[in-house]
């Protein structure tokens, strides 16, 4: 059921794939634009995106767990040590995740409310609390640690997103692992609540990715073909 | 392209250092280099704000920092603008794998698009090149010249086996390297981190037959990573260099080369063991026993009996003629047997002796020989035989015991034989490679483990 509407900044066609995620960035302008009972309005605007030869693209399609789902949107953050792209996956059953990438590692998470976790971790981070690397807590079951954090910007970002971010939009994360490859993160995003999501490491192999990007010069590998 | 000379903009700066927020010098704006073909582009470009050079950034949107393949300084890359993070005087190394390279390895084509210089504090150094492919991220090509290892970063945690080792993915790593530090000598090239040199970490090595396990700690994280080593082809196959050289100690990781062949010698001979057994005991043995007794003076006069008929019917076979004598107490009894063929007249000799000798010296009584000999005649054709028995007895006057003044000697002839010398060579000739085999994986084992921090306290080396 998509929703298609006008930017409020340059007047291009901005199509709302999914059901509920309120904002999206005009692919012509970079304006950020929000849906409100009476259409959209104009919520910001980001920068375009710096180069980069991520595989994957808006629109890339693939299988998690026993749903498909398709790439729809991106934000890119970036701190002084790197930059890493959370990419928005829409499943199958109008759910959302994101598919981070981060110095060519991949990980699906998807949100689960803090409410719902008896981490005491999370709970403190919730609260404002602060973490260290190598901090210990659990997570359903298993012991998790506090593997990085840090404090990034968003440099830029496409298509839909559960939020209207615009570029230097402030971002704590702090990235969680366990011995079997489960991982969780906690985010403080300016303006939003304290998310907290939950899944694991995956290989671009084991998601049977489709319409990856093509890079020139390079072989579009054998699981994508 | 040749370096080229540095900008106007590289002077130095009579004000002393400028303040830590303000660019530090010249700066490079990138652009993307334009794709071929209808895919999407897969570079940067930028002149080296030192020295011009041109540059690519091949992983670009992850990689941080590129130390400059002209002149060796190390560059900001986090930035739209490309600065200068620390200037290189020294002289631009040339790589045995050059930057750029590409090569498959185990089914993905790597591009090589960094290059680390590694030690601990300038001692055992190692070379670490960063590959990458956009689809399938980055691995790491070690080798400290005694062969290459394909290594890529771990995402989850090795659990910890009760503080002897680790396991990952089922597999057990046991401690190689004790907790030591690393430290970066040399870089080139591109990376997804902040590379400089003189940087340290902690490091730790854990193994298994063909597989490493390592540790890096650092005040910012804890990274594991796992690495195969390559056959020496692989690396040959792949980039069209030479293989390591090797020579020294084996690596760390490095699978017996004997193993394997030991295991399979073993293999064959205990089953070439087991099937000689079976045979000598299936075709060995002996049947249809006649015996004759010799009653003898132990005064040297011979004494002879006959034995048989003992009808043999198979063209050859053997014969065994064995003799006892329980009584005999410090004396001895020389044999020979003589087995006729009656119709021929052929004659087959053998001798043997019987002989039983005690007493007693300073380190208590002893006892010595045999009271029991038997001798085996192989190969007798087919035919009637009788078997003539002369015994002489003679007494060992010397013993402080008494000896017997006359003894008994009952000797049997039987048909076929057991060979156990003939068992005994056979399996000595089939254990003996095995053996050997064992033995040099046994020695390669303690030489691969003789540089471990952690050789003694294993027990199966």
């Amino acid at each position: 059921m998509a929703q298609s509407e006008n930017c409020p900044n340059c007047g291009a066609e901005v199509i709302f794939r999914s059901p509920a995620l309120p904002a999206r960035i005009c692919d012509y302008c970079h304006a950020t634009v929000k849906r409100i009972a009476e259409g959209v309005e104009l919520a910001g605007e980001v920068a375009v995106l710096p180069f980069d030869v991520s595989p994957i693209q808006i629109g890339t399609r693939g299988e998690y767990g026993s749903q498909t789902f398709d790439v729809i949107g991106r934000i890119r953050l970036g701190y002084d040590q790197g930059a890493w792209n959370d990419w928005l996956c829409l499943f199958s059953d109008m759910t959302h995740g994101w598919l981070s990438e981060s110095d060519g590692q991949f990980q699906m998470v998807i949100e689960r409310p803090i409410a719902e976790t008896n981490s005491d971790l999370i709970q403190h981070l919730a609260q404002g609390g602060e973490t260290m690397i190598g901090d210990r807590t659990q997570i359903d079951g298993s012991e998790f640690t506090v593997s990085d954090m840090r404090s990034a910007k968003c440099i830029a970002a496409e298509g839909e997103l559960p939020f209207a971010p615009f570029t230097g939009w402030n971002v704590f994360n702090v990235d969680m692992r366990d011995d079997q490859g489960f991982s969780a993160n906690f985010e403080r995003e300016e303006g939003e609540d304290p998310a907290f999501y939950v899944g694991r490491y995956v290989t671009l192999a084991e998601l049977k990715p489709q319409n990856l990007r093509a890079i020139h010069g390079w072989k579009m590998p054998d699981y994508a073909a | 392209m040749p370096p080229e000379p540095p900008s106007a903009d590289d002077r130095p700066n009579p004000w002393g250092s400028a303040p830590a927020d303000a660019a530090p010098g010249p700066t490079a704006t990138r652009t993307v280099v334009p794709s071929e073909s209808d895919s999407a582009p897969a570079a940067e470009q930028f002149n080296c704000p030192n020295c011009g050079g041109s540059i690519e950034i091949k992983a670009a949107g992850t990689s941080v920092s590129i130390a400059c393949q002209y002149c060796g300084s190390t560059l900001d890359v986090t930035n739209p603008d490309v600065s200068i993070i620390q200037r290189y005087e020294g002289e631009v190394r040339k790589l045995e794998l050059p930057l750029g390279s590409r090569g498959v390895l185990r089914g993905t084509e790597w591009e090589v698009i960094g290059y680390q210089r590694r030690s601990e504090n300038g001692q055992y150094p190692w070379d670490e090149y960063l590959l990458f492919n956009p689809y399938e991220g980055y691995r790491f090509l070690d080798t400290d010249g005694r062969g290459w290892s394909l290594g890529q970063q771990l995402t989850a945690t090795p659990e910890n086996q009760a503080m002897v080792g680790f396991t990952v993915n089922g597999e057990f790593y046991e401690p190689f390297y004790a907790q030591t530090r690393a430290q970066v000598d040399y870089v080139l090239g591109e990376f997804y981190w902040r590379v400089a040199v003189g940087e340290e970490v902690l490091t730790a090595d854990f193994v298994r037959p063909g597989k490493m396990l390592s540790w890096e700690h650092s005040a910012n994280e804890t990274v594991w990573s796992l690495s195969e080593l390559l056959e020496p082809n692989e690396i040959t196959d792949a980039f069209g260099i030479p293989p390591a050289k090797g020579g020294g100690l084996p690596l760390p990781h490095q699978p017996s080369p004997y193993r394997q062949k030991a295991g399979k010698f073993m293999k064959f001979a205990l089953a070439v063991g087991l099937a000689l057994l079976v045979i000598t005991f299936m075709f060995g043995g002996t049947s249809d026993p006649q015996t004759a007794q010799v009653n003898l003076a132990t005064n040297g006069v011979e004494q002879s009996a006959k034995v048989g008929p003992i009808i043999l019917d198979r063209s050859r076979q053997a014969v065994t003629v064995s003799a006892r004598a329980p009584g005999l107490e410090n004396s001895w009894i020389d044999l020979t047997y003589t087995l006729t063929n009656r119709e021929t007249g052929e004659v087959f000799e053998a001798n043997n002796v019987v002989d039983a000798y005690s007493g007693q010296d300073s380190e208590g009584s002893w006892s010595e020989g045999s009271r029991y000999s038997s001798s085996k005649f192989s190969m007798i054709p087919a035919g009637t035989y009788e078997l003539n028995v002369y015994a002489a007895g003679n007494r060992w006057t010397e013993g402080q015991y008494g000896s017997s003044p006359s003894a008994q000697v009952e000797v049997t002839i039987e048909k076929g034989a057991t060979f156990y010398s003939n068992l005994f060579l056979a399996l000595l000739l089939v254990f003996v490679p095995a053996i050997w085999q064992w033995w040099k994986h046994l020695s390669f084992e303690s030489r691969r483990k003789s540089d471990s921090d952690f050789a003694g306290d294993d027990d199966d080396d």
